[in-house]
């Protein structure tokens, strides 16, 4: 291998919370606590010696640096204070910044310094649809307490599209679809770049149904189950915020889905299906845990992180703080939104809701740059991880 | 003196119990005419007490039969005036008695009475032949300290011999001070926290060397050669690079000076002056600090590195002559190679110790304080930064474009305008290679010592430092004991020339070595051995008249203490001398010996030794024991309560090169079955205090052995064993083993003779 470092890389990772990473004198102590590790090339000790070399190429084509859940045994037990945990943090938010696409957006999303520019984006875009969609008011007492938010873009009378539906649409779905092509489009090229490093030239590949049953699916499943995150020592508290949390996203996911579903299909023909659910409806129950669970388990996150960083050590990031903020930003507004429109406040509620929609419109559209992204490359790496060690990762002819 | 001994049996610490004290005083009075008492505490207050009053009685030289000659010194000094000898009846004899096997307590009783017996007729007979020592006081003592090198550890040892008040001269080779730190662009840290490089201290220590009114220094001279011995010696001085009648001649053996008088050998020494002949112009001095340094190793060797037909490869201290020049403009990526040994050995280069992975560290800093976006490699085997130097080594970790790893270097080949540097089993988890600007070579250090005489001595064993060849160069120092010490008394070698050290260690080494003058300079003023005895007062006493000029204590000396002049005679030097006694143990004339230990002291103390006659079970077994290492081990083994053979008798040597083989004839001849030697470890990590003694006995037991078997003795009725301090649990069955042996042989066939 003919190296080249690259300093300014090393510069990065060092301001994105690796400040420590050139401290490391390649005792391995943090590969051998580590409880995800392998016996074979473990890790995180040949990505700390990459990082100080600079070796790019290297580290973002490491399926090794996803797999790490920063639950910081590593760190807590560096003899050099080095803190693998924290660097391989810095790694991975280079990672999504290097696959992130357009590039222009995923180095807006990667620093402080855009935060201003991230919040007004979405701000100002939601602002002029509200502006431009006529709604522009703050409804009645009475307007409020029959339709809640469901006007907050206006209303037409438009039987088959509400005016409400089609606003939001018109903003959440480029977003989302942005971020599902943008985290396809990273996860493929990162997937390339591992097969490569790894030096595989598989004959054969999967069919779709055979990748998703074989590999990516019981990643999901380990993931649900938090198997891996329960191994951790030091940190497993994380568990109990990182769970709740991921299982509010799933309830959230499942009633965002319905809603639509509702709104934009069957409401279609059952007009009942417009305007606020019961507090009773299955689906707004659903709605209420999740958004209660959303917000204790990033609030458990959000102690535990304060803490590591107070006791432990660990580099407090804007990679890190971004996602607790956000998401906290989503559950918290969400919820004063309800509470508002319970209590009949229309002003507050709308600001509310206003402060809701450019929250979720920020998860969506910064998600496969920020520390969101996890949720895809993470899968996708323990997913590449199953299929390293499957037939369809080694040449027959090798074998 | 006119001696008045009286012998004191202490009956604590159990020996009152286990002995029969009668007995032993019966013994004392009797058999060895000796006037005897005893006490239940001598080491008390009480006891001290009672041996005063008998000194003030008039009693001057002390038998004391009590604990081991190790343990209760000063209890039982009673002043310069008095002589005090111990018989070890408490270590040796009840606390390595074990237990008496059931039914045969009558006879365990018995044999322990014998034992103590024993040592109290040697302890006794041991007083009789005891003299008072008289130091041996030179006519003129000279206190000024010769130190030879300007360097930083020449100055550093000429400032700190200053300031505790002694004068020192400095012989510098170059025309100015300073030597090799002169040309150090920076320093290693010396403080907290030991991050950053310092500006060159080197000036400084200059300019305080050159105000130092108890300093002088000569430069562009070198020392032709050095006569005399400690408190006085005489340097002679040459212009430097000159050749001078006055050079230290080489060593000429009796075989050489055979060939050379048959004219079958060129005579090395021609036109030089004899060694022995005094320069009455030689300048005077006490003792000498060796500071003479050391040359950057070559490198050209090792071809899969190139250094020899690639200009872009370069040593260490030839970069740092480039960064001290000021011409490291254009390198951009310099790569450090620490080992040499490709995939085949993981060793740095020779002569390397810490100094050239913290000299790389160093260096490497060079690079990109000279560039911002420089890259400097180091590629090590091994990351050595002892003590505090691990700060710096953590410092340097922090820089951005320093790279290090652990790698076997296999190639260095040139392209384009700088190197490609090949490196294998890198921590990177695959092979390297890496285009570099320069590559530097870790070089290390070579001790002047290597290369030439250096000190330059005019002794008859030759100029330089013995035994180089084991020690890669360096002076032998005792390395594992004492590594200040060389084997020429009052020569101290510190800095590069001593050991490959950095600047902060040379400084500490130079302090000691001018400590170590001042007190070989102190101890030749009161007339006492410097080194290991300190203060012993005794010296080795030649009887000139019956000496027969062999040669063998000139030739065996591990010290070179003693000249001779044209004939062969021995030129004692008393203050080279360390007393070991090993001219004694060579001499076949016995006319070599110390005022409290020699042939005859020796050998009376062991016809001293009750021989039972025509009793198989008591057999008499001597053992010569080196006081230094194997006689705490056999103390310590008896602190444990080792049980150890009733049939050996143990009388402590200062050093198995001290036994004369007479004593062992003594023993045979008087009737004992066995004779053994224990001495400390000799070869190439010795532990012998006296370097050579132990070797040597074994040597002299070997054909001793030849010799017993012409009288038709078995020879396997003598030994010469080593052991180590630590041997202690070791010892009773060594010892144990060699009673069985002697049992299964039967007693000595001359008893009774």
């Amino acid at each position: 291998m003919n190296v080249q470092p690259d300093l300014d890389f090393i510069k990065y990772l060092k301001g994105a919370g690796g400040d420590t990473l050139k401290k490391c004198y390649q005792c391995a102590t943090c590969s051998v606590v580590c409880p995800l590790s392998t016996d074979d090339k473990p890790f995180p000790r040949k990505e700390m010696i990459w990082a100080q070399w600079g070796l790019k190429e290297k580290l973002v084509a490491d399926p090794d640096v996803f797999l790490c859940h920063q639950c910081g045994d590593c760190t807590a037990y560096c003899p050099r204070g080095a803190k693998p945990g924290d660097v391989l943090g810095a790694i991975r938010a280079y990672s999504y910044t290097h696959y992130g696409w357009p590039g222009g957006l995923a180095k807006l999303a990667s620093s402080a310094k855009g935060l201003p520019m991230l919040i007004a984006l979405p701000a100002l875009v939601i602002f002029v649809l509200w502006v431009i969609s006529g709604g522009m008011t703050i409804p009645s007492p009475e307007t409020f307490s029959h339709y809640g938010y469901q006007q907050f873009f206006g209303h037409w009378d438009f039987h088959w599209l509400s005016k409400n539906v089609f606003f939001i649409d018109i903003m959440m779905l480029p977003a989302a679809g942005l971020a599902v092509f943008a985290a396809y489009r990273g996860v493929s090229t990162m997937w390339k770049a591992m097969a490569a490093n790894a030096g595989m030239e598989s004959a054969f590949r999967p069919s779709v149904l055979q990748f998703v049953k074989e590999f990516l699916w019981p990643s999901v499943l380990e993931i649900v189950q938090h198997d891996r995150f329960r191994e951790c020592k030091t940190n497993i508290d994380r568990v109990k915020g990182h769970l709740p949390l991921m299982l509010s996203f799933m309830g959230l996911f499942t009633v965002t889905v319905w809603s639509a579903l509702a709104n934009d299909v069957f409401g279609l023909w059952i007009p009942a299906l417009h305007g606020p659910m019961s507090v009773w409806n299955p689906i707004k129950i659903l709605a209420n845990v999740s958004a209660v669970a959303l917000i204790v388990g990033v609030g458990i996150l959000w102690s535990n992180r304060a803490k590591a960083e107070a006791d432990a050590g660990a580099t407090g990031t804007f990679y890190d703080w971004f996602l607790i903020w956000e998401i906290m930003a989503v559950g918290v507004t969400g919820l004063l939104a309800e509470i508002a429109r319970w209590s009949g406040l229309a002003a507050p509620g709308y600001i509310m809701y206003f402060l809701h929609l450019v929250s979720i419109m920020m998860l969506f559209l910064y998600m496969p740059y920020t520390k969101f992204a996890h949720l895809v490359y993470r899968t996708f790496a323990m997913a590449f991880e199953r299929y390293r060690d499957s037939a369809y990762g080694k040449n027959p002819l090798d074998q | 003196m006119d001696k008045k001994i009286c012998a004191y049996i202490c009956t604590g610490c159990g020996i009152g119990e286990a002995l029969n004290i009668e007995e032993l005083s019966g013994i004392v009075s009797g058999e060895m005419k000796t006037e005897c008492k005893d006490h239940s505490c001598l080491c008390g207050s009480e006891g001290r007490a009672f041996l005063e009053a008998d000194k003030a009685a008039g009693i001057n030289t002390f038998v004391v039969c009590a604990c081991s000659p190790r343990v209760m010194q000063t209890e039982f000094d009673l002043g310069d005036d008095t002589i005090t000898v111990r018989a070890n009846l408490r270590e040796q004899v009840i606390w390595s008695a074990g237990q008496a096997e059931e039914g045969s307590e009558d006879s365990h009783q018995e044999w322990l009475n014998e034992t103590a017996g024993d040592y109290v007729r040697m302890a006794c007979a041991r007083a009789k032949k005891t003299d008072l020592p008289e130091p041996y006081l030179l006519e003129t003592l000279h206190k000024e300290i010769l130190v030879m090198g300007g360097g930083l550890a020449g100055m550093t040892a000429a400032r700190e011999a200053s300031l505790a008040g002694s004068k020192v001269t400095i012989v510098e080779r170059a025309a100015q001070l300073g030597g090799k730190a002169l040309g150090w662009t920076k320093q290693f840290p010396t403080k907290a926290p030991y991050a950053e490089l310092e500006a060159p201290t080197i000036g400084a220590l200059i300019a305080e060397v050159e105000a130092d009114a108890n300093i002088t220094v000569v430069l562009n001279t070198e020392v032709a050669r050095i006569g005399g011995a400690p408190g006085n010696f005489g340097a002679t001085f040459k212009p430097a690079g000159t050749k001078s009648e006055w050079d230290a001649p080489a060593k000429v053996g009796v075989d050489e000076q055979d060939r050379i008088s048959k004219g079958e050998m060129e005579d090395p020494n021609a036109g030089l002056k004899p060694y022995a002949k005094n320069n009455g112009d030689a300048q005077k001095f006490g003792a000498v600090v060796l500071a003479t340094g050391w040359v950057p190793a070559d490198v050209s060797g090792y071809e899969h590195l190139g250094y020899t037909d690639n200009d872009r490869v370069v040593t260490n201290a030839e970069f740092e002559k480039m960064a001290k020049d000021g011409k490291l403009s254009g390198m951009n990526s310099v790569a450090f190679v620490m080992s040499p040994g490709g995939e085949e050995h993981d060793q740095d280069f020779p002569y390397a110790n810490s100094v050239t992975s913290m000299v790389a560290l160093k260096q490497a800093k060079y690079v990109r304080e000279n560039n911002a976006d420089a890259k400097a490699y180091i590629l090590y085997q091994h990351m050595r930064t002892p003590g505090n130097m691990e700060m710096f080594y953590k410092g340097v970790q922090q820089d951005d474009g320093i790279f290090m790893t652990k790698a076997a270097v296999t190639s260095v080949t040139p392209s384009g305008n700088g190197c490609t540097v090949v490196a294998k089993n890198t921590l990177l988890g695959e092979d390297l290679s890496l285009d570099v600007d320069l590559v530097v070579l870790a070089a290390g250090m070579e001790p002047t010592t290597k290369h030439e005489n250096s000190i330059n001595l005019a002794y008859r064993q030759g100029p330089a430092f013995l035994d180089l060849d084991l020690f890669d160069g360096y002076a032998d120092s005792h390395f594992i004991c004492f590594p200040y010490e060389t084997r020429r008394t009052g020569v101290y070698t510190c800095g590069g020339v001593r050991k490959a050290m950095n600047m902060e260690e040379s400084m500490e080494d130079a302090t000691g070595a001018a400590l170590k003058a001042i007190q070989c300079i102190e101890s030749a003023d009161r007339g006492v051995s410097v080194h290991p005895r300190s203060g012993d007062k005794t010296f080795p006493e030649f009887f000139m008249q019956r000496c027969t000029q062999c040669k063998r204590c000139t030739e065996e000396c591990p010290f070179g203490a003693l000249d001779d002049d044209d004939k062969g005679t021995p030129l004692p030097n008393p203050t080279r001398c360390r007393r070991c006694g090993t001219c004694m143990g060579a001499c076949p004339e016995r006319i070599i010996g110390f005022k409290d230990y020699n042939v005859d002291l020796i050998g009376s103390m062991i016809k001293a030794i009750e021989v039972p006659e025509d009793d198989e079970d008591k057999l008499r077994i001597l053992v010569l024991v080196c006081e230094n290492d194997a006689y705490p081990a056999l103390d310590m083994a008896g602190m444990r309560k080792h049980k150890i053979s009733h049939m050996l008798r143990f009388i402590p040597v200062r050093c198995l090169g001290s036994v004369n083989m007479a004593w062992i004839r003594d023993a045979l001849s008087a009737g004992l079955d066995g004779a053994m030697l224990i001495g400390c470890k000799y070869g190439d990590d010795y532990q012998c205090h006296f370097v050579k003694g132990s070797e040597i006995a074994n040597k002299r037991m070997e054909n001793i052995g030849d010799s017993l078997s012409t009288l038709g003795l078995e020879p396997e009725r003598v030994r010469s064993e080593q052991v180590a301090i630590t041997d202690y649990d070791k010892l009773p069955q060594l010892l144990n083993d060699f009673v069985d042996e002697i049992v299964e042989l039967g007693p000595n066939p001359f008893k009774g003779f």
